[in-house]
């Protein structure tokens, strides 16, 4: 798969098309198209064309092109921009407009990026399905029978059905990967302190990671080496370590260990396994060395994520209160029902019981068996990934057990609905970084993603198997949905 | 087992109002979520407390005064406002 970001960019300096006119087209597609996904909530349309000018002035003056100038792109709706309503997707937010913005915007911002709008998402990115969204879930581009993903349903629905050619997601327990798996794109949820999440409006901040959806292996080393860079504004921030991925894209991957956990493979659906193992021929034959292994440790990935994600979130969440900005209730008596009353009309079911669950766990009595025991697992899985990778370089895994769900399928069961995250949050828990990529598509058609997974800080080591794995295979894995601008 | 006054005792730890209408389907969704979580009881683990992911340590810096954002432009966000401070109702 080509970069569109090169391509484009290219277009753009040698004339063939300039950034208004590029810019223009998403927009007008995105003007006809976006009710078929929902995928947008709010454009931007001035922003974006007012980038567009400066960037052509830039081209018209002769400058060359930073790697992300003039490139149409979209911002899940819990990045802050100044000026630019943010709502978490949440009724307790609407009106919400940061003062400020996040760090990632404001680097992308020094690039002249052409922010199309803002994207869709579960309320406060609690979901698997984008459906907690008070706008109404993303819809799948492949099918829009189907949902999108979860959290970042938008951004995958935008990339996905052509009207942005990027996009910046935040991953907490899956959230990139999983709708990226879902809509056939390569999603990459970086280290734990690589990208600053300054901006970033906070779910569960120990495990909070903002990265790239994208087309291509190539476009989310492009933007993975543009937003990762050390931020004194994030107290956990560390930066990009070592050279820019982009660099090692190309390098030769014989020799290089590939490690597959057991568990992993549990419970996943036939045709899902059917295309890992294909993908580990394909590593195979590339003269990459697999190694088996179990990690027992993983089997207690779910309950400790959902424990301690909900437990920090109990507390983030803790900061809307209805006074300082977003939603309020019309009628209280009295302070304390003001603030109750705001809070149980602005969040949304699935936010509220992620609050209770947190809330509960950190209560007198209960903090030890939930929490603090739950902390402890977390240090055994750190501990678990760091034996794995002293047998591999890279690990290889399912993305999702299955495809992309049936609308509704999530309301159901909170607890089934829970579990096909199994396969994303173990990296989350132990601040990793992973890239999900296609490796082919079920009988109706829908893609299967996998996911290759890092040691702290190895980005180029997993953005470079992914990449030989995508230059392998050509374009069978990948499919793009018959909309919007293709270029 | 979470009971009805469970519930309601840790609703109003979290600030959020419960309907009596919400109770019943809350009640079981919440013993659904937390059967799940107890599934850890079933682990022994090894390891002393977990601290942090990278190793971090506390970043500090010195303490001085720099701009901040406007007044003005904070106070925006708020429903209701009053000479520079944002408003609520009278407690007392």
């Amino acid at each position: 798969m080509e970069s569109r970001i090169k391509k484009l960019r290219e277009q753009m300096a040698s004339g063939q098309i300039s950034c208004l006119e590029l810019t223009k087209t998403y927009l007008e597609a995105m003007d006809k198209e976006n009710q078929k996904i929902n995928a947008y909530v709010r454009s931007t349309p001035e922003v974006a064309i007012e980038t567009a000018k400066r960037v052509d002035q830039k081209i018209a003056s002769g400058e060359p092109l930073l790697p992300l100038e003039g490139i149409p792109m979209t911002l899940k709706d819990n990045i802050s921009t100044k000026g630019i309503e943010t709502t978490c997707c949440s009724k307790i937010l609407k009106g919400y407009t940061p003062i400020y913005n996040a760090t990632v915007w404001d680097l992308l911002q020094k690039q002249n990026a052409v922010l199309l709008g803002k994207t869709n998402m579960d309320e406060f990115a609690m979901g698997s399905s984008c459906e907690t969204s008070c706008f109404g879930g993303a819809l799948n581009p492949h099918d829009t029978s189907r949902v999108a993903g979860g959290s970042s349903g938008g951004v995958a629905s935008a990339v996905g059905g052509n009207l942005a050619v990027y996009g910046l997601g935040s991953d907490t327990g899956g959230s990139i990967r999983q709708p990226a798996s879902f809509c056939g794109l390569t999603g990459l949820k970086p280290t734990y302190g690589a990208v600053s999440r300054y901006g970033l409006i906070a779910y569960a901040s120990s495990f909070d990671q903002i990265g790239p959806i994208t087309q291509s292996v190539e476009d989310a080393a492009i933007v993975y080496d543009a937003i990762s860079v050390y931020d004194e504004k994030d107290s956990t921030s560390r930066g990009k370590v070592g050279a820019p991925v982009c660099e090692t894209l190309k390098n030769s991957i014989k020799g290089r260990k590939i490690g597959i956990a057991k568990e992993y493979f549990d419970g996943i659906r036939d045709d899902v396994n059917k295309a890992i193992q294909n993908a580990i021929q394909v590593y195979e034959s590339l003269g990459a060395q697999i190694v088996y292994f179990d990690m027992p440790s993983l089997k207690y990935s779910l309950p400790v994520y959902y424990i301690l994600a909900c437990a920090e979130a109990s507390s983030n969440l803790g900061r809307y209160d209805g006074i300082r900005y977003g939603y309020k209730t019309g009628h209280y008596a009295d302070r304390n029902e003001m603030v109750c009353k705001t809070r149980s009309e602005g969040f949304g079911k699935e936010v509220k019981r992620r609050i209770l669950l947190g809330t509960y766990v950190l209560s007198a009595g209960y903090y030890d068996a939930y929490y603090k025991k739950a902390q402890n697992l977390r240090g055994e899985l750190v501990k678990a990934f760091e034996d794995a990778f002293q047998k591999c370089d890279v690990m290889l895994a399912p993305t999702v057990p299955m495809t992309a769900f049936p609308l509704n399928f999530t309301a159901k069961d909170a607890v089934e609905t829970y579990l096909t995250d199994i396969c994303t949050v173990p990296v989350n828990i132990a601040g990793l970084p992973a890239v999900s990529l296609p490796c082919g598509f079920d009988a109706a058609g829908l893609p299967i993603g996998m996911q290759l997974i890092g040691n702290r800080f190895c980005e180029a080591t997993i953005l470079n198997a992914a990449h030989q794995y995508e230059t392998a295979v050509g374009d069978h894995v990948f499919r793009s949905a018959e909309m919007g601008v293709r270029l | 087992m979470v009971t009805h006054e469970e519930i309601l005792n840790i609703a109003n730890l979290a600030k959020l109002s419960v309907s009596p209408e919400e109770l019943d389907e809350l009640t079981k969704d919440m013993n659904e979520i937390i059967g799940f979580a107890d599934t850890i009881n079933a682990a022994c683990p090894q390891a002393s407390d977990f601290d942090n992911i990278n190793g971090l340590s506390n970043a500090f810096r010195e303490d001085i005064v720099v701009p901040s954002y406007d007044r003005e432009e904070i106070l925006k966000n708020a429903e209701s406002r009053d000479d520079g401070y944002f408003l609520v109702k009278k407690r007392m």
